[in-house]
């Protein structure tokens, strides 16, 4: 065994051969809460990687006439003025490979989960151009959230940038797990970026994942909120550098990016100490382009350059519901649409907390299957209508039938797209739940039953309307047949339920 | 207003010295010091002389070498060397400082501007141990 060591290292260090290149050098003029004015490095390209004598990385970010800004990505204490600094020549890039599947890694692809060093099969750079136009594609694939008010009212398609927008504790979060959680079998990888989030409330996620085993398909890229700024900047960018790995194989990849607030202020913090100018809410100017380039990488390829797709689902945290200010507005003018979290609605006990009037998505109905655009066709219109009603029905008590019944209607509604944390439904189940809410079937079931008639329903029609199911399941579409042995097996559990 | 950099001032000295006359020259410098007192850049006078060394350095065709070996480099070695980087970077000029530095084991370690080449024995180590804890 000792001999098997031994000749193994002698083999390793014959085959070594030490590079004896010239190399250009900097030296540290000044430290500082993470960032390292250099002086020399004259040939260094901006977001070029240099390495400090100790080991550590950094970034380049500002190329002045005589100096050069660097932000340190790592512990930056021991740096010291008039250390060494090395340019690499290579801009800034992440390990990347299958092998990430299931892992938990910081923003420069190292282990963090304690599972030992990742084998990655190559590097992908960090920034890079989004894939032009004629590579693309319009959304024509749903990505199936498993969460019914947004499947069937505001749907989200492969390839597309859906916001989620809230204040703090209205369940933005939630959303994305239980989306991730839904893509089981779903022919999705998907990719969980953690921008300064509590590393308990990352551990909370991923062992949730990993429970629901959806880590299988799953990366986390995590940069905790002890982190220096610098990581929690290039986060999101290394997260869809994996993210884009897939995509180049022909895959669909679901990004979260948790969240784009933090992000933005970690830039403004780098910003303001590489002393650029501050604009609007202390924001340096560029930080709309710092979230249009990252968005703008997700995109819907065509078949002819591979067919992948990667959906991403950023998240903005706002204060006290203010969707105006400088962040929001600008992710909002981003995104092909947002879906907005209410702090009311959640008390009340809608959750999610989804405010179907001010939530939208612009491209995502093209990406609908024919059953649910079948069975939600009227469902915004319907629920807008009751909120209008309900409003106006405080003031007195003498309604016609037809208000009355819509208010019934209305209430039916809000039950059916209350939806537990963590239990994402199928969407065969979505569509034969909302056909019955849609068609009348639940007008007559008292408010508080509605969810044992609901879970009734979709145990008795799976057994029941099969031909109905099969159709759902393999072809998406909606034909008469199938509608006629719902119809009969929702009549005939109606009767049963009473 | 634009901040002054230690270059401006090093460019203005430079200007303000060309072809005076030895007198003169003593008073130029004494009033640059004030200018440097007055702009509170004293601090950064070891900065506006380095710059005005560089100014210098280009006017005159002049490149500076540091070269650390681990035992003393014989002339022959040295002026081999002198003569390599003149032809390499066009200079008129070159300005060798040659150190000692046992710690290197062996080899030398030259710097020219912002350009080094380190054949040391140490740095060869030193990629050996990250070769073999890297596995690349």
């Amino acid at each position: 065994m000792s001999n098997h060591i031994i000749e193994n290292l002698r083999k390793e260090i014959e085959a070594f051969k030490a590079d004896t290149k010239t190399e250009k050098v900097g030296h540290v003029i000044e430290v500082f809460d993470g960032i390292a004015k250099i002086s020399g490095l004259s040939d260094i390209k901006s977001s070029e990687m240099v390495t400090f004598q100790n080991g550590e990385t950094g970034v380049a970010l500002n190329l002045e006439e005589d100096t050069v800004g660097v932000v340190i990505l790592g512990d930056f204490s021991k740096i010291k003025e008039g250390n060494e600094v090395k340019a690499t020549g290579k801009i800034l890039e992440i390990p990347v490979g299958d092998s990430l599947l299931g892992r938990v890694v910081s923003p420069l692809g190292q282990a963090i989960d304690g599972k030992g060093a990742i084998k990655a099969d190559k590097t992908y750079p960090i920034e890079k151009v989004a894939t032009g136009v004629v590579t693309r594609q319009s959304v024509s694939e749903p990505v199936a959230t498993g969460i019914k008010v947004i499947d069937a009212i505001i749907p989200v398609g492969r390839g597309q940038r859906e916001l989620i927008i809230g204040d703090r504790q209205t369940g933005k979060t939630a959303l994305c797990i239980d989306s991730i959680l839904n893509q089981k079998g779903q022919n999705m990888i998907c990719v969980y970026v953690s921008i300064g989030q509590k590393d308990s409330k990352l551990r909370k996620i991923e062992a949730r994942l990993e429970e629901g085993g959806a880590m299988a398909y799953t990366v986390i890229v995590s940069a905790g909120a002890s982190e220096p700024a610098p990581l929690s900047y290039i986060a999101p960018y290394a997260g869809v550098a994996v993210a884009e790995y897939f995509m180049d194989k022909g895959k669909d990849v679901l990004i979260i990016y948790d969240d784009l607030s933090k992000h933005a202020v970690a830039y403004r913090e780098i910003s303001l100490l590489l002393r650029r100018p501050p604009g609007r809410e202390a924001y340096p100017g560029d930080v709309f382009y710092l979230h249009s380039r990252l968005l703008e990488r997700a995109c819907r390829r065509n078949a002819k350059y591979g067919g992948g797709s990667i959906t991403a689902l950023p998240i903005i945290e706002t204060q006290a519901g203010d969707i105006s200010a400088y962040i929001p507005t600008n992710v909002i003018s981003i995104t092909d649409g947002q879906i907005f979290l209410e702090t009311d609605l959640f008390y009340k006990g809608i959750r999610p907390a989804v405010n179907v009037g001010s939530s939208v998505s612009r491209v995502g109905g093209n990406a609908q299957i024919k059953a649910m655009k079948k069975v939600a066709g009227t469902l915004k219109l319907d629920l807008a209508q009751f909120r209008e009603l309900e409003a106006f029905s405080q003031f007195g008590s003498d309604l016609d039938e037809s208000t009355k019944r819509q208010l019934e209607r209305g209430k039916r509604a809000v039950e059916v797209l209350k939806q537990l944390q963590y239990s994402p439904v199928k969407t065969e189940h979505q569509v034969v739940t909302l056909y019955a809410l849609t068609k009348g079937f639940m007008d007559d079931v008292p408010v508080e039953k509605i969810k044992a008639f609901e879970q009734g329903l979709t145990d008795y029609s799976e057994r029941n309307a099969k031909t109905f199911y099969k159709e759902i399941k393999d072809t998406k579409m909606w034909t008469n047949k199938g509608e006629k042995e719902l119809e009969k097996v929702i009549e005939d559990y109606k009767n049963s339920f009473s | 207003m634009a901040k002054i950099s230690p270059k401006n001032i090093a460019e203005a000295v430079y200007k303000a010295t060309e072809g005076k006359s030895k007198q003169d020259l003593t008073a130029v410098l004494k009033r640059s010091v004030r200018v440097l007192e007055n702009k509170r850049m004293l601090g950064k006078s070891e900065e506006v002389l380095n710059a005005l060394q560089n100014i210098f350095d280009k006017k005159t065709g002049t490149v500076r070498m540091k070269v650390a070996t681990a035992k003393r480099m014989e002339h022959p070695k040295r002026s081999k060397l002198e003569d390599e980087i003149k032809i390499k970077y066009k200079a008129q000029i070159v300005v060798g400082e040659f150190l000692e530095k046992e710690e290197l084991l062996g080899g030398a370690r030259v710097e020219v501007r912002d350009e080094v080449l380190d054949t040391t024995y140490s740095n060869k180590l030193h990629q050996l141990e990250k070769f073999l804890i890297q596995g690349k």
